[in-house]
């Protein structure tokens, strides 16, 4: 391009002006104003707490920052290796996965099961369904309190239940290994009926046409579901696979509620964010906590990844 | 095999387990209520004895009034802020025509991409910068910006028929009196389900206060509670009674609303946040 520039700079300076007199005429044009003036206010959030933070973040965790201090050192990868050999954190990811992976399905078949009970458009069904998305809305740390009573292992109604089935008790959330499926159950409960409000949607655009028909033919139920129902409602139920573990592995209130803010006993369950929590903001350490920010964020990343590009493909949208 | 369940049997097994999912929250008012010696029972007790005065030993031993008023302060300034950002991006995405429309668009919808334990500890360093951690301020900018509102706006916004906007421009009205007259008294029920998305979002919310504040006259009823349960794990009734007067309001307002939060999810369909 340099070689070219005596020869053609009359044609860019005439080209200068006319992007010039372009941008002016734009920023004359009434509709543009409008566009920038009320575009602005929110991409001024998002630019300052969503967009700069999240580049920050990955500068963050390649130093040893410390806040108010002038002078910050450059820590390579250092922090990442750090977290990456500390047991601690290790458990944390497992932690974050069993929790997931133990909640996840059960939301997902129970969400099914619950929806298919109550699909039925009438106001009786309608309460139920109120019932079931009601834990959904109340805030972790009020139901907790609750949950912490129902895993008493003394006085709980959880015990009590076992008891009176005549099986064995637990001492759930103080034992280390129910601990986390104790806080699973929890999360179950709570996050269930979101789920089942989605399902509900899904069922709610099934062809009827095609059910009738195989009503006709003397499909049993069983049949219907696996043969119809199932497939038609299938993408949306990886889509609720994909926003549950998302969710799951987002997970913090519970955690922090129901194990008394310590993530134990004997770390049973320190989750990656609850242990982020405790890195950065109890012990200060921001950079080691920003790095495990970013192993936990690309874990995250990954499975939204795959629902923007499984929704391209399979989710169908009226 | 012919499986055909009968309407009634359905129904009724349907109620058992909605009201499993109410089982919890009754289990909680119980406790709270009970006499000491009744909820050291086993098998637990499931009856009321009506000791309201627990609620009062409960509400004295921790300056309530001002965490809800925190709380409501709180989520009060953040519906408004994210209410009016969101309508004005909104309003510009769907009915200002210019150039790079679809781009922004694209653009504030990658926020849904970014997972937010990405900006946790950036967040907190601008805020101690411009030195507003321990503020209400802290806990309301972060979320000024509604990605949720602007989308759900935007895609009610699209559906408006377009003589609307032929009318007002025909009468020599602009933008302005279009949204102001026209858009935003037809928005009021989506408007209502973003703002109580937002107030939920705002009483639920744990983490972020309990990272960005240290002072109780600033802290939510959230960070009290669970303040009051790592300190107090002993006091079962008092605890429980606790739990029922700060989860009250937000169950009250869901069971007053809950066709809007229904109609807000069934609607996000796709988005989260």
């Amino acid at each position: 391009m340099g070689g070219l520039q005596n020869s053609t700079s009359v044609i860019t300076s005439s080209k200068r002006d006319f992007r010039k007199s372009r941008f002016r005429k734009l920023l004359r044009n009434r509709e543009y104003r409008y566009a920038v003036l009320f575009l602005a206010p929110a991409l001024l959030f998002l630019m300052i707490f969503i967009y700069l933070p999240t580049l920050v973040a990955f500068v963050i965790a390649f130093f040893h920052y410390h806040l108010g201090s002038s002078q910050q050192q450059f820590a390579g990868i250092s922090n990442f290796r750090d977290a990456l050999s500390l047991n601690v954190f290790q458990k944390s990811i497992l932690n974050s996965i069993l929790f997931a992976a133990m909640q996840v399905p059960a939301i997902l078949v129970l969400s099914i099961c619950v929806a298919l009970l109550i699909n039925h458009s009438s106001r009786y069904y309608n309460f139920i369904r109120t019932l079931i998305l009601l834990p959904y809305a109340t805030p972790a740390v009020g139901t907790a309190i609750g949950w912490l009573w129902i895993f008493n292992p003394t006085y709980g109604l959880a015990n009590g239940v076992l008891h009176w089935l005549g099986l064995p008790t637990s001492q759930w959330l103080q034992s280390p290994t129910m601990a986390l499926p104790s806080i699973a159950i929890y999360s179950v409960w709570h996050g269930v009926g979101f789920d089942v409000v989605i399902v509900l949607s899904a069922l709610g655009t099934l062809p009827r046409a095609a059910v009738e028909a195989a009503i006709v033919d003397g499909a049993s139920a069983w049949t219907r579901f696996w043969k119809i129902t199932f497939p038609l409602i299938s993408p949306t139920v990886f889509f609720l696979l994909i926003v549950t573990t998302i969710g799951s592995l987002q997970s913090f209130s519970q955690i922090y509620a129901l194990s008394g803010g310590s993530g134990g006993p004997e770390y049973a369950t320190t989750t990656t964010l609850l242990l982020i929590y405790e890195t950065a903001f109890k012990y200060n350490h921001l950079s080691y906590g920003s790095a495990m920010a970013i192993f936990l964020v690309i874990i995250i990343l990954l499975f939204t990844l795959i629902q923007r590009w499984a929704s391209k493909r399979y989710v169908y949208y009226q | 095999m012919k499986t055909h369940i009968s309407p009634a049997l359905r129904a009724v097994f349907a109620l058992l387990v909605g009201l499993a999912f109410l089982l919890p929250l009754y289990f909680t008012l119980v406790t709270s209520l009970d006499t000491k010696a009744d909820i050291f029972t086993f098998p637990p007790h499931l009856t009321f004895d009506w000791q309201w005065s627990v609620y009062a030993k409960a509400w004295s031993m921790f300056r309530w009034p001002m965490y809800f008023a925190n709380t409501l302060l709180i989520a009060g300034v953040t519906i408004v802020l994210a209410l009016t950002t969101s309508v004005l991006a909104a309003y510009a995405l769907s009915f200002v025509r210019f150039r790079g429309r679809t781009f922004i668009f694209s653009l504030i919808l990658l926020v849904l991409m970014i997972p937010n334990e990405a900006q946790l500890i950036p967040n907190y360093l601008t805020l101690a910068v411009v030195h507003l951690t321990d503020t209400y301020w802290a806990q309301i900018l972060p979320y000024g910006a509604s990605v949720f509102g602007i989308f759900l706006l935007r895609q009610f916004f699209l559906s408006f028929p377009k003589d609307y906007w032929d009318s007002v421009r025909i009468d020599g009205g602009g933008h302005l009196q279009f949204l102001w007259h026209v858009v935003l008294p037809q928005s009021r029920p989506i408007l209502f389900t973003i703002g109580l998305y937002i107030f939920i979002g705002s009483w639920n919310s744990l983490m972020w206060p309990l990272m960005v504040t240290q002072s109780h006259h600033v802290q939510p009823v959230e960070v009290a509670l669970a303040r009051f349960l790592t300190g107090n794990s002993v006091l079962w009734r008092r605890l429980s009674a606790a739990s029922v007067f700060t989860t009250l309001p937000v169950v009250i307002l869901f069971l007053v609303f809950q066709r809007y939060i229904i109609r807000g999810i069934s609607r996000g369909e796709g988005i989260q946040g």
